[in-house]
């Protein structure tokens, strides 16, 4: 008995280093399944889930930044574009354009991803001496920069016109596709996991927290914040480039736009900031509330997207802690429920 | 700074921050510089334009300025309150203009325009306060930690549901009026402007005329620079926080709509319209230093200039990308604005 439950205990510890709770695992592995039972193995209902997938990344990329360090990164979309666009050109053979290096997918994809984390650096820099607000408001011009860029170099991007490069798989199945993107989101919330409860979380949240007071403590904060600016803009544009080869169509406006970033920062608000988990455990059943308002209201436009902002806007004000705040003080509710029976128990057995 | 000495006039302010500060020479000499370039490369034309369109930015950006300094609110849904704007001009003006080509009413043809900016206006009122009271006001009263953020954010999220919730109300398309006036451009120093281009300038001339008026002279006024320079302070002297944080809100709210009505000529209403303006308005206020309020109007100028100047020498696609890279540059050099930002705390939080 007690060996078994050290047993258990021992696995416990395990997954929470990597940042799972037990129940966590058991819905992520129903998750993994679920495309192989109907209703869910058909085709749309698949790309909700991809969707869901590719959202709930990039929800846990984004809240690296605005939930530890405290700077929300405006010009998250812009990168995430950056790293798609990157990968497109890389993959090019067409003529059309003026670079035509024809390379794989699967190395074009890192390639984005190394060329995001560049611009992420930059950035990093670039911010380093602003705080709060004015970080926002850099990256949201960095941002317009990078789409104007794009936008213009029509040479080698095609401009407003999109690109529309290659698969990433011969199949156009998208099972396959799902496996790869939930591989790559558990590969970002796990090493973003291990980086926040190494002593680099506790750095990034003493900058977050207080700049002036974690630099007196001896923290070095330009290490720090470019480390993670570098960090989630690398993770943006590597999952950029499962986007440019899984959806095939690239324009700066539908991918580079403010709106994209103001989406996942919604949605990161929601699940709850500064937890990681939150925003990626809430991205598929928000991804299918809105697929679902926007199926069936079809008649009125931009109804999914309004229930979007107000959802944000409502928890922002009245609960900030989000989904992950409220599944905290759920379990603590039960378990001191819980022991509180167990002792009354004890008294009388006693 | 130079703000606690109030019967001093906006040139005395201008010209005394100017002394002891070389960003801001800096940045007006290479306006000027730019300005002549411009003179030389096309003529005069290119110059009204920009002082054209300078007035309207400046009308713009004084609002977000106001907000700012006054109530600490880094507006991000400001472009909405044009959009807002531009919809109310349309339907005002549309009605009111097929009754002019039926009845060939000149008088009415004249003031329809007017009409339009002053119900816009009115809405802007309206629902500057209405938005105030349903959003800032609840948060302000329950806690003032991580203000600057938290309302950053809320008015993202409030842009994002006006402009969708416009295109559920009024769908996606583009509603536009091909002119105001239908009249051939007025010849003044030998150069054509469209009667449309000096009507929105002297719209926004008067306005933020009227606000400087109302910011200096009247009790009210007084009693919105008294809180933007210490709340605690204006409080004890018995000024109503909660009706001076209203007002400025209602007043940003319909400067901003009456930029919208104003310049539907030019960028017509449908939902997405407020970005530019928005961008274009955080430029400035960027450049002059956060919630200076006197300083926007001269930034709306340069920043004005800047863009004719990129449309001049680099190309009509470039003009978001230069400016853009001008401001990250100057946020780098000079966080807080060419002419310093006046309100206290902003780099802290």
């Amino acid at each position: 008995m007690e060996n078994q439950k050290s047993a258990w205990n021992r696995f416990t510890t395990r997954l929470s280093t990597i940042g799972f709770s037990p129940l966590g695992l058991i819905l992520l592995l129903a998750l993994l399944v679920l495309p192989l039972f109907p209703p869910f193995n058909q085709e749309h209902i698949l790309r909700w889930l991809i969707m869901g997938a590719f959202l709930a990344a990039q929800a846990v990329a984004f809240d690296f930044t605005a939930g530890y360090i405290n700077v929300v990164n405006f010009g998250f979309a812009a990168i995430l574009g950056l790293g798609a666009y990157t990968a497109a050109i890389m993959t090019n053979t067409s003529p059309v354009l003026a670079i035509q290096p024809g390379l794989s997918p699967w190395i074009a994809i890192w390639i984005g991803a190394i060329v995001s984390g560049m611009v992420g650096l930059g950035l990093g820099v670039l911010t380093l001496r602003l705080r709060g607000i004015f970080a926002a408001v850099m990256s949201w011009f960095v941002g317009i920069a990078l789409l104007g860029i794009i936008r213009n170099w029509t040479a080698v991007t095609r401009g407003p016109m999109g690109m529309h490069p290659h698969s990433l798989l011969e199949t156009t199945d998208n099972l396959p596709y799902f496996y790869i993107i939930m591989g790559m989101m558990l590969v970002v919330y796990i090493v973003l996991k291990l980086v926040v409860r190494s002593h680099y979380g506790l750095a990034f949240k003493a900058i977050g927290q207080n700049f002036d007071a974690a630099r007196a403590s001896g923290i070095n904060p330009t290490y720090y914040r470019v480390f993670n600016f570098t960090l989630s803009a690398f993770f943006a544009g590597w999952l950029g480039g499962f986007y440019a080869f899984y959806f095939g169509a690239l324009t700066p406006q539908t991918l580079m736009h403010t709106s994209k970033t103001v989406e996942v920062l919604a949605l990161v608000y929601i699940g709850g900031r500064g937890s990681l988990w939150g925003g990626m455990a809430i991205a598929f059943p928000f991804v299918f509330l809105i697929e679902f308002l926007r199926s069936n209201f079809t008649e009125l436009p931009g109804l999914h997207l309004v229930v979007y902002g107000v959802l944000m806007v409502v928890v922002m004000i009245y609960y900030p802690a989000g989904f992950a705040g409220l599944y905290d003080w759920a379990r603590a509710k039960l378990l001191s429920a819980f022991a509180r029976r167990k002792s009354r128990a004890q008294e009388a057995e006693a | 700074m130079e703000r606690a000495m109030p019967q001093e006039s906006f040139w005395d302010r201008l010209v005394i921050s100017l002394r002891s500060n070389r960003p801001a020479v800096i940045v007006l000499g290479f306006t000027l510089l730019l300005a002549v370039a411009i003179a030389i490369e096309s003529g005069p034309s290119q110059i009204i334009n920009s002082i054209v369109s300078g007035g309207i930015l400046a009308l713009l950006a004084v609002g977000l300025a106001l907000v700012f300094g006054v109530m600490n609110i880094p507006h991000f849904a400001h472009g909405e309150s044009f959009m807002v704007g531009a919809y109310v001009g349309y339907f005002v003006f549309t009605p009111i203009n097929n009754y002019v080509q039926e009845s060939g009413n000149a008088v009415l043809g004249a003031i329809a325009p007017v009409i339009a900016v002053i119900v816009a206006a009115i809405v802007g009122l309206i629902l500057g306060a209405v938005l105030e009271r349903l959003i800032f006001a609840p948060l302000r009263h329950r806690t003032r930690e991580g203000w600057v953020m938290n309302t950053f954010l809320l008015t993202v999220g409030l842009a994002y549901i006006m402009i969708n919730g416009t295109t559920l109300l009024l769908g996606p398309n583009f509603r536009g009026i091909p002119r105001y006036y239908y009249i051939p451009p007025i010849e003044i120093l030998n150069i054509r402007i469209a009667a449309d281009r000096i009507f929105a300038f002297v719209v926004s001339i008067i306005t933020i005329a009227a606000l400087t008026f109302f910011m200096q002279k009247t009790r009210t006024g007084r009693a919105i620079r008294a809180v933007a320079q210490d709340e605690t302070g204006a409080q004890l002297v018995g000024i109503d926080l909660d009706f001076i944080h209203t007002l400025t809100f209602a007043l940003a709210t319909a400067m901003a709509a009456m930029a919208g009505a104003a310049l539907l000529y030019m960028f017509q209403a449908y939902p997405t319209v407020g970005l530019k303006p928005l961008y274009l308005s955080w430029y400035v206020v960027m450049l002059v230093g956060l919630g200076n309020v006197y300083g926007a109007i001269v930034g709306g100028f340069i920043v004005a200039l800047l863009q004719t100047a990129t449309q001049q020498f680099i190309g009509i696609a470039w003009e978001d990308v230069v400016p853009t890279i001008v401001m990250i540059i100057i946020l780098i050099l000079v966080p807080s604005g060419i002419f310093g930002s006046e309100v206290k705390g902003v780099q802290e939080q």
